[in-house]
């Protein structure tokens, strides 16, 4: 380490680390300089984008969750059209793709995959999990959901259905968790600490601690 | 044993084929920076309809059992992306060769 390299190359050293770069960082630093010298991309745009990015997170989720739990009429618009009642917390789905919130009752439980890539409501959830990327979730969720669900620690009644939805390039789902039982007196708050990206994917339900 | 199941399915497309021996690693990591300089990249390609979101996934889907087994996602979204550009025209294979000598240079190593 310290080998004393020279960062006498601008602007996009400091988003660089330190460590020393594999073939494949090599190759993404390689293409993104490319694109700027071409003047295809601008030398800002990575870093803005870097910054849209990490401002999404599933705290975006999770206000949607809280607000539909304790407004019914929102709820219903939720539920009806997921891009516009997103759209009324000012959240946007930004990529054009059809947002669907899948609500659960106490006879159906819901889950979400992508059995292709790695299709996720990024605009309400950020970054998907490696595992959710994975070829063992994205292999077994759809064939024995209940068997993948207890890995997550989580046990579906057998009376209750389990619900698997396919996410594709144009459809995004996120999971309306049950609100749990003995929160009626809770604030929007302790509500919003209920809510995990996980009991929104659909693989955890929320637990009052 | 057919090839059927080649001829139907991508490598990609592997709903339904796991079982039960196949455990989900359940761990949280932050992206590496590059990776998230990936992520970045291919959503500013994008937004300029340069390598649009469809054309990254179909090169990804493009690489062939191999590599879609051993890369790591990110891997793929890179290797996808200077596929599509060079593919269009709008990079070489000489760019890219002496790119990236120049960019290991920075860091002592010889590629």
């Amino acid at each position: 380490m310290g080998n004393g390299h020279d960062h006498t190359h601008g602007a996009h050293a400091p988003i660089e680390h330190e460590e020393t770069p594999g073939y494949y960082e090599i190759l993404e630093i390689s293409i993104r300089e490319l694109l700027i010298e071409k003047g295809l991309i601008k030398p800002d745009e990575v870093r803005k984008q870097i910054e849209v990015l990490d401002s999404r997170s599933p705290a975006l989720g999770q206000k949607l969750v809280v607000r539909a739990w304790t407004d019914p009429e929102f709820r219903k618009r939720l539920l009806a059209n997921g891009n516009m009642a997103a759209g009324e917390m000012g959240i946007t789905i930004y990529d054009d793709t059809a947002f669907t919130v899948l609500e659960d009752t106490p006879e159906a439980h819901h889950m979400i995959v992508c059995t292709l890539c790695s299709c996720y409501p990024r605009a309400v959830l950020g970054l998907p999990p490696d595992w959710y990327k994975s070829k063992q979730y994205r292999s077994r969720a759809v064939k024995e959901p209940r068997a993948v669900l207890a890995e997550f620690g989580t046990i579906i009644p057998d009376h209750v259905k389990v619900i698997i939805n396919d996410s594709t390039a144009s459809q995004r789902y996120m999971v309306l968790p049950l609100r749990p039982e003995g929160t009626a007196n809770y604030t929007e708050d302790q509500l919003e600490k209920l809510v995990t990206r996980d009991t929104m994917i659909g693989v955890t339900l929320p637990v009052i601690e | 044993m057919s090839t059927e199941s080649l001829v139907k399915h991508l490598p990609n497309d592997i709903g339904g084929t796991g079982c039960s021996d196949d455990k989900i690693e359940i761990t949280e990591r932050q992206l590496y920076p590059w990776e998230k300089r990936c992520h970045a990249l291919l959503d500013v390609l994008d937004f300029h309809k340069i390598v649009n979101t469809e054309e990254k996934r179909r090169g990804t889907e493009n690489l062939g059992s191999e590599m879609a087994a051993k890369l790591s996602y990110y891997e793929k979204w890179i290797v996808s992306a200077s596929n599509c550009l060079l593919q269009k025209g709008l990079i070489t294979p000489d760019n890219i060769a002496m790119k990236t000598k120049e960019v290991a240079a920075r860091y002592n190593i010889t590629l």
